[in-house]
């Protein structure tokens, strides 16, 4: 049905309403003009109705600005800038437009129509609102016929036949020609492709897109980043906000304040860009647009902007990270070297012999480099968590959020890169690896102690200084496991601090002492291995200079002899071994065995896990710890009072450092109180209290375990025992009766002035004495005789000088009794010798001898000078009888004297010295610690038989006795004949000077308690002495 | 003028106004009718069509349908 045609008197604009009025009913109702029970009429006299009579004022222009302006500063407020930023910007456009049948802007109309909006405008700030800017520019383009589109309905109503359903015929046509939907979003959507294309085909004619449909390639448009690293600047939309536009305003203030001032052309990024690059940095990306890297150095782009941040200011926070990122190059090239080298060996040098690697990482740097590596894997997923929440947009992240968050990451590099300077980096190229390995190594247990010693405040950075030492020193460990169980040092790079010497065999006399160089050599235990030392430096080692530079791989320090000697030990032990051939045995026990290393771990992780648990039940554990305190505190009150000190702080902080030391309470309370123990194994501050309990017993164990296996070998298997024993049965004449038959023929010969030097005949006579008793020495034994120099010789004690008596050890005991110790031995035979001798011919004299001497000249010349004799022969025999008393008297005061020195030497001092020796021997639990008793032994029995140069005085007055109680001997001997009065006097003045001065000496000595063992020496002797 | 400009303030605006319905506004606003009024009386005529929809459905769909369900009980009774 037709709509009525309105009345004939209406204008031409009150038809013109009608038909709009009508249109709109329509429209908002979706009622047909045919529509049943009049509802449409009614709706529209409703409507007519109200436009005539109501009762609103006209629209005010200001009240719609003030509202305009109302809802920007809402929507800011709500934080919907870029809604904000539209609705200004659509408003001002809006109003500066003509209307359709308006030319003029800003009229009553335009207000009249944001007024109908403003009314009809349902809470806008809770609305999803996208514009689609592109749209708009395109409509500029495309031209929408708004003329035309409302010009249709002019035609109809100027048409003969004006009816509604040829209006909404076209406009159903329109509907075909423009895609205008009721769905506000279907108009967008439908365009945009066909836009878009065509604004690609002018911005970048020559790409050619693969993706032919346009969906696809907007698609793309729209998600793919603009590159802001071309160097163009992007065209975004930004609030206008004076918040986000700081640079600007800067640079306005500057340029307005500054009349030199020239903006410069500045690139201009978002801070998404700016966190996107800075993780990008942190993660080793090498090609950046903001940071740039030239020759090793980061630097910050100078030309990029941001529009929140001044550009200053942007800068100095940028070039705070590029610090890092640098931090982080510099280690990645590290980390790329060295494995870049490892993997060249392993391509083409599987074949080649190691020692071609000279330049190749050694094996300290390649763990140093896993263990940073492992490192950055971790810090790489924390960058890439970041990233992953940007690129969900789910949380707010900022530049100083992004920061903040990695500050701690942050603090370690900038430790590690500290460690990897100190200890990498700042080593000079030509360094051999045992100084780098040892140096890196050393650098990073420092690091950890230093660490450490801050306390809780740096938990984290020791936690990541020592898992890096963990890895770092895998090698070390390794190599030492290797040397202390397998007993070979295999140290291919000679990274090691001990390396061997090549050229000393296993089985010889110097590999004890001659085999292993020691590199670096601290200052406190260059005296504990001196020996070792100086024998390494007789073999021809030239790193004696580096040996003096202080670089001893410090946590080995307190292990490290025990690791000497269980590395020596063993190599000896399995060199042994071999000869006795038992490897299977060996090699069955070694595949259940865990490496040092692997034990070091666990009992590592046994003692952290110890502390985890312990945090558990923290509260019980710190009131324990306080309680225990508190107990301290008292306890060292206590003792502060004794010493009249009253200071409660001292008395807190005493308690405090006791605590730590879980022994306290043992000491100060006689052990009734318990400690908690559990609380220093909080893994702070204990650092060296781990690697002592982690550590040292495992080194420990094997030490004891291989060294004890050694003693055990060197004792049972190659008699070690007895050879000391028979050194001290020949040399020290323990073996008396052989030693008797031996050296009385000797005495003999030389009494009987016959000659004795000859060496077979003193070597039958060793023999002969030796073999009866001891037949497997008497092949080792061998004397022999060197003729010292004459004047010396002159002197009867002297006689026996230069007897050598020598024993032939086989290896291995050679290396405990050396020749040296043979040397110091035979120096001890000798005097023994020279006072048996002594003794000996004292022994022998007989009275009659003498008294017979005396008669015999008597007899001869009796008859013939019978007569003028006999006046005489009162007084004479009285002579002769008191000088043959006087002789006895001699006799026997000089048997004392020689008997007092023989028994002291054999008794006091070399059988009691024996003993202690013996029981030294047998507790002895290293090879080196049995040489040292050896030596030790040694020296004290040289020292206590006064052989040392210091008392050689009293050895002087000794040696003079012992010749005076020969040449005494002697002239017994020849006969009282031979003796003058005067002569007899002289030697005993002389042997009571002697005396004397002995015995005064020692008694000092003695009163002065230095030497208590002379005592016996000193009261025998005195017992000699004449009372008067 | 910009069809587009004023839709999209519409649309902020959330208005819910089709663009054809604005067109048509924008005619009656330049030939003076008052904003207000035409506001309230499109408000009006949204919430007459709501009640008429409501209304269509008791009268014409709900009744009928509660009709037959009452004569089905009641045969099942009887």
């Amino acid at each position: 049905m037709a709509a009525p045609p309105p009345p004939a008197h209406w204008s031409h604009f009150e038809q013109e309403q009608a038909r709009d009025v009508r249109a709109l009913v329509q429209q908002v109702t979706g009622l047909g003009e045919e529509e049943p029970g009049g509802r449409f009429q009614a709706a529209l006299s409703f409507t007519s109705s109200n436009f005539r009579f109501h009762r609103f004022l006209d629209v005010s222009s200001h009240k719609v600005e003030r509202t305009v302006e109302g809802i920007y500063e809402k929507l800011i407020i709500h934080s919907e800038l870029g809604k904000a930023v539209s609705w200004k910007r659509l408003t001002e456009k809006f109003l500066n437009l003509p209307l359709p049948n308006t030319e003029k802007t800003k009229t009553d109309a335009h207000y009249a129509i944001l007024s109908l909006l403003l009314c009809l405008s349902d809470s806008p700030s809770n609305t999803n609102y996208v514009e689609k800017p592109r749209e708009k520019e395109v409509e500029k383009e495309e031209e929408f016929n708004w003329g035309k589109y409302l010009m249709e309905g002019e035609e109809i109503y100027f048409g003969p036949d004006m009816n509604s359903p040829d209006w909404s015929e076209d406009s159903e046509e329109e509907e075909d020609t423009q895609p205008l939907s009721r769905e506000d979003s279907g108009i967008q959507v439908d365009r945009t492709p066909q836009e878009e294309q065509d604004q690609n085909k002018k911005m970048v004619p020559n790409v050619t897109w693969k993706v032919g449909e346009p969906d696809a390639r907007s698609w793309l448009e729209q998600h793919v980043a603009p590159q802001y690293w071309t160097g163009r600047a992007p065209r975004f939309s930004h609030s206008l906000h004076l918040h986000s536009n700081l640079a600007a305003v800067w640079e306005q203030h500057l340029y307005s304040s500054d009349p030199l001032y020239m903006p410069e052309e500045r690139t201009l990024v978002t801070e998404t860009h700016v966190i996107r690059e800075t993780l990008w940095l942190l993660s080793g990306v090498k090609k950046l647009f903001i940071f740039q890297l030239n020759e090793g150095k980061v630097t910050v782009r100078n030309d990029i902007i941001v529009t929140h941040l001044t550009h200053n200011c942007l800068r100095s926070v940028l070039e705070q990270i590029a610090a890092y990122g640098q931090v982080v190059f510099r280690l990645q090239k590290f980390i790329d070297e060295v494995m870049g080298h490892s993997s060249e060996n392993l391509t083409h040098g599987a074949l080649s012999t190691p020692k071609k690697a000279t330049g190749a990482p050694f094996r300290t740097y390649q763990a140093f480099m896993w263990s940073l590596y492992k490192y950055f894997i971790s810090f790489k997923e924390e960058l890439t968590e970041i990233e992953k929440s940007i690129i969900n947009k789910d949380k707010t992240i900022t530049l100083s959020i992004v920061i903040d968050k990695l500050l701690p990451r942050l603090a370690q590099l900038k430790v590690l890169h500290k460690v990897f300077s100190t200890g990498v980096a700042e080593v000079p190229p030509d360094t051999p690896n045992v100084l780098r390995a040892s140096h890196l190594l050393n650098t990073l247990y420092k690091a950890i102690l230093e660490y450490d010693s801050v306390g809780e405040a740096s938990e984290q950075t020791v936690s990541l200084l020592f898992s890096l030492w963990v890895e770092t020193v895998r090698p070390y460990l390794q190599t030492v496991d290797e040397w202390i169980v397998h007993g070979n040092l295999f140290d291919p790079a000679k990274e090691f601090i001990i390396q061997r010497n090549k050229n000393v065999p296993v089985n010889h006399r110097d590999f004890w002492y001659a085999t292993y160089t020691l590199y670096s050599v601290s200052e406190k235990t260059e005296n504990e291995e001196k020996m070792s030392d100086n024998a390494s430096a007789s073999s021809g080692s030239d790193q004696a200079p580096s040996s003096r530079q202080h670089t001893m791989v410090s946590f080995l320090k307190p292990v490290l002899k025990q690791i000497i000697m269980a590395g020596k030990s063993m190599q000896l032990l399995k060199n042994l071994q071999c000869k006795d051939g038992s490897p299977q045995q060996t090699a069955s026990r070694d595949a259940e065995r865990k490496s040092l290393y692997t034990l070091f771990l666990e009992s590592v992780q046994s003692r952290l896990r110890h502390g985890e648990e312990s945090v558990s039940d923290i509260i019980t554990e710190q009131q324990a710890t306080k309680q225990s305190l508190i107990k301290m505190q008292s306890i060292a009150e206590r003792h502060l009072e004794l010493d009249v000190v009253h200071d409660p702080l001292l008395a807190i902080n005493f308690a405090r450092l006791y605590l730590e030391q879980s022994d306290f309470h043992e000491k100060f309370t006689g052990g009734d109180v318990c400690v908690d123990r559990s609380s220093e194994s909080v893994t702070c501050q204990t650092f060296e209290l781990t690697l002592r309990s982690c550590l040292y017993p495992h080194i420990d164990k094997q030490y004891l375990e291989c060294c004890g296996n050694l003693m055990q070998t060197l004792k049972k298997d190659y008699r070690l025992v007895e050879y000391l024993q028979a050194m001290r049965n020949f040399f020290l004449l323990e073996a008396g009766d052989t030693m008797y038959d031996f050296y009385t023929s000797i005495f003999d010969k030389i009494r009987e002035k016959e000659t004795w030097q000859n060496v077979s005949f003193l070597n039958v006579q060793l023999q002969e004495a030796v073999g009866q008793r001891y037949p497997e020495d008497s092949s080792r034994l061998s004397i022999s005789f060197e003729s010292v120099d004459t004047a010396k010789k002159k002197l009867p004690v002297h006689t026996l000088d230069g007897l050598t008596l020598s024993y032939k050890v086989p290896w291995p005991v050679d290396i405990v009794i050396s020749l040296e110790c043979q040397k110091i031995y035979n120096q001890v035979f000798l005097l023994l010798l020279q006072i048996k001798w002594a003794k000996y011919s004292l022994d022998v004299l007989r009275f009659d001898e003498l008294v017979s001497a005396a008669e015999k000249p008597q007899l001869k010349e009796g008859p013939l000078l019978q007569q003028e004799r006999v006046p005489q022969f009162g007084p004479h025999t009285e002579l002769i009888k008191q000088q043959i008393h006087r002789m006895f008297l001699l006799r026997v005061k000089l048997m004392h004297f020689v008997n007092s020195l023989h028994n002291y030497i054999m008794t006091r001092i070399l059988h009691s010295t024996g003993l202690e020796f013996q029981h030294q021997v047998e507790e002895a639990k290293d090879l080196d610690q049995l040489i040292k008793i050896h030596y030790r032994y040694l020296s004290t029995i040289h020292d206590r038989c006064l052989l040392r140069e210091k008392v050689s005085f009293v050895k002087e007055a000794i040696m003079k006795v012992l010749n005076l109680v020969l040449m005494f001997t002697e002239r017994w001997q020849a006969g009282l004949g031979a003796w003058k009065m005067e002569s007899i006097e002289k030697m005993e003045s002389d042997f009571k000077n002697c005396h004397m001065f002995l015995v005064t000496v020692l008694n000092k000595a003695v009163c002065r308690g230095s030497f208590p063992h002379l005592e016996s020496l000193a009261v025998s002797l005195m017992a000699g002495m004449e009372q008067s | 003028m910009e069809p587009e400009v004023l839709f999209e303030i519409s649309r902020i605006l959330n208005t819910g106004l089709d663009m054809e319905t604005l067109s048509i506004c924008v005619r009656l606003c330049e030939q003076g009718i008052n904003p207000e009024a035409l506001s309230s009386v499109i408000k009006e005529l949204r919430k007459a069509t709501e009640a008429l929809k409501f209304f269509y459905f008791i009268f014409e769909v709900w009744e009928p349908e509660l009709s037959t369900i009452y004569k089905a009980a009641e045969n099942m009774t009887s």
